[in-house]
């Protein structure tokens, strides 16, 4: 199996020569490594290397894979079609961006109107969660193709605010 | 110590209701259990499997997921109280705690209220009125004028206080129609731009002066007395670290007062008189700000239970809850002030649902894994267990980690062992920023400030990950994906770049 990833914005491929629990793995064109993995937690995964133990914690968020190990921590983006194309903040269509949820909450305020006008980090939808009301902004300039939510509405983690084309 | 204090209850406390939620009536409760006295949860829609509602003896549900709907809800919580025939009610923090005409309803229907008279509360809740009350105790306050002035008086004040100097509104807060000036040139269109903003926020476009303190150390007093006339303090907690005026880490022995011992007497004995002139009973916190020269200055006086209470538990070997429920049945302070002692150093991180690397957005969710800190030195209260969902309707604390040790050397280190070993899954927690907090050069010296969180995020560079991690982080990551049956099939291989990642990356990621 081989993975392309983008590791904290540098991009890098890595090969499963052998699956877990005794995995043999390459990075890049680097030399082949190996690895005892096991898995006692749902997201957990204790690595033990060249008589090193590791605990990588991996959490799914809208914006991708969140790996910490060790106190550091990686955002890390698996280039994978089929996972792409389940991601609402992703790019969808060729020049659509679609907007989404960072987190579940009821909107409280709708900024904008299909066929608006916005710029790159100008405010489109207001969340609010525990108390505290989040700006939704573009993440780049364009008009305003739709607006998937009401004022009053409920919203999950992931789900779609609007598309701005 | 202790036993002499037994506690002649002039009214016996059996059963008490906690009118709040989450960790700190989950903290309420565990003082209830040791001492025998029965708990009664409330709960709103969006709580019934809250840890506070499960631990409890008994439960009553008082309305809908929005606060004004139920935790705030005065009627239905009394009501709650007489149906379950509770003796007493402790308010916590935040809700109704400070909330003058609870106090006094509570009276009025034969409850105790766990906390200060009603008439304290009333006095210290008004900015003004506790000014007063802190001039008139001889505390000395941040100067500036009683009320609102002339760009002429604007003038004289600058000349004979001297700058910086802030401007600020009579009619409100939230920073509207604040403006810090710097020198007498900036002072005629600060003024002038302040009152017009406080006349669109407020509809009043009055003005007064404080002198700006910069970079100032918060640092406040816990008072604790009873009924009878006896008034002790139990010591400073420092909450310099804030961010965005919201206290992260607190800690006891303040690190400007363990170097000039002489201080805790002198604000503990400020913080006394301040309380004993508002007539306070009870546990209450006088805040002070203190400028560079150790000069100190009231600020406010919160008549309730802290938050961060727990550190100064740690230190003197007491429990605040426990003395509040006793003092609020009539009972005398166990001990005089000479009798109070403080030993070591300990140290509390607000751990919150919210992403530090997504500008501290909220993260409210189901938690999938939970592994709590655990070992020597080591107090967490909280109210997180696996699987339960956070609710998106109430602040993200999740839990205060407390540590004590010997030292504050020690104190920091086994912070950031405890914070190493806490695991929440599923959301997002401010965790791994106060790792990277606590390790910072300035914290770790003990030069706090209160903009010192701030500055911290414009010259911290994070330190690159070693190879190795990133080799890790990437396998984790692989195996993670094609477990979860997303995986690319093997050759399906791309031209991009076949270099092992660049240790590089984002550097500023944590803002």
């Amino acid at each position: 199996m081989t993975v392309d990833l983008t590791i904290n914005g540098a991009q890098g491929r890595i090969e499963i020569l052998a699956p877990a629990p005794d995995c043999r793995f390459r990075i890049g064109d680097a030399a082949e490594q190996q690895a005892q993995v096991e898995r006692p937690e749902p997201g957990v995964y204790s690595i033990l290397i060249d008589g090193r133990s590791y605990e990588a914690h991996v959490e799914e968020t809208p914006r991708g894979l969140v790996v910490t190990v060790r106190g550091f921590h990686f955002e890390i983006d698996v280039r994978d079609p089929r996972r792409r194309g389940r991601r609402a903040s992703a790019r969808g269509r060729e020049g659509v961006e679609t907007l989404a949820a960072l987190m579940p909450g009821k909107v409280v305020r709708v900024l904008v109107a299909p066929g608006d006008a916005v710029e790159a980090g100008q405010g489109i939808v207001v969340v609010e969660a525990m108390k505290m009301q989040n700006e939704m902004k573009a993440a780049r300039g364009g008009r305003v193709a739709s607006v998937a939510v009401q004022e009053g509405a409920t919203v999950t983690a992931g789900e779609v605010l609007a598309t701005i084309e | 110590m202790r036993n002499l204090a037994l506690l002649q209850f002039s009214c016996m406390v059996r059963k008490v209701l906690i009118a709040n939620r989450g960790e700190i009536a989950v903290r309420v409760m565990r003082t209830l259990r040791e001492m025998g006295i029965g708990a009664v949860a409330v709960y709103s829609d969006a709580d019934r499997t809250s840890l506070h509602v499960r631990m409890a003896d008994e439960a009553a549900h008082i309305g809908p997921a929005p606060s004004s709907e139920s935790y705030l809800r005065v009627d239905r919580i009394l009501d709650a109280a007489r149906r379950h025939g509770v003796d007493a009610i402790h308010p916590g923090y935040g809700f109704l705690s400070e909330n003058a005409d609870f106090a006094a309803a509570c009276g009025a229907a034969g409850i105790v209220f766990i906390g200060p008279s009603a008439d304290s509360i009333r006095s210290m809740g008004s900015k003004t009125a506790a000014r007063r009350i802190a001039v008139t105790a001889g505390v000395p306050v941040v100067p500036g004028t009683e009320r609102g002035v002339s760009l002429e008086e604007a003038h004289a004040f600058g000349r004979e206080n001297g700058y910086p100097i802030l401007l600020k509104a009579v009619g409100g807060g939230g920073g509207k129609g604040m403006r810090a000036v710097e020198r007498e040139a900036e002072l005629d269109s600060a003024f002038r731009n302040a009152a017009s903003e406080a006349e669109r926020a407020f509809g009043n476009s009055q003005i007064y002066i404080e002198r700006l303190i910069t970079r100032p150390r918060h640092i406040e007093i816990q008072v604790l007395g009873d009924r009878h006339g006896n008034m002790v303090h139990l010591g400073e907690r420092e909450c310099s670290l804030q961010r965005r005026h919201q206290k992260v880490i607190e800690e006891c022995p303040s690190p400007l007062i363990a170097s000039h011992p002489e201080m805790r007497r002198a604000m503990g004995e400020a913080a006394i008189a301040a309380a004993r002139s508002a007539g306070y009973y009870n546990a209450g916190t006088v805040e002070f700000l203190v400028d560079a020269d150790r000069r100190f200055y009231f600020l406010e006086m919160n008549t309730r239970l802290q938050v961060e209470h727990p550190v100064t538990e740690l230190v003197t070997g007491l429990d605040l809850v426990r003395l509040q429920i006793e003092i609020a049945g009539g009972a005398r302070l166990p001990f005089r002030q000479e009798d109070i002692s403080w030993q070591g150093s300990a140290i509390e991180c607000r751990i919150y649902a919210e992403d530090p690397y997504n500008n501290f957005m909220p993260s409210p969710g189901k938690l999938t894994r939970l592994t709590r800190p655990l070992g020597p030195g080591v107090r967490l209260d909280g109210c997180i267990y696996d699987g339960w969902t956070v609710p998106v309707d109430y602040d993200p604390l999740l839990a205060k980690l407390a540590v004590w040790a010997a030292t504050r050397e020690d104190a920091i280190a086994r912070t950031q062992r405890a914070l190493g070993e806490f695991d929440v899954g599923g959301i997002r927690t401010n965790i791994e920023f106060f790792r990277q907090i606590v390790d910072d050069e300035e914290v770790r010296a003990g030069r706090l400030h209160t903009s010192l969180i701030e500055e911290f995020f414009t010259r911290h560079r994070q330190p690159a990950p070693p190879e190795e991690l990133t080799a890790v982080a990437a396998l984790a990551a692989a195996l993670h994906t094609g477990a979860n049956g997303n995986g690319n099939g093997a050759g399906q291989r791309s031209s991009s770049d076949l270099s092992p990642w660049l240790s590089a990356g984002r550097s500023d990621l944590l803002r």
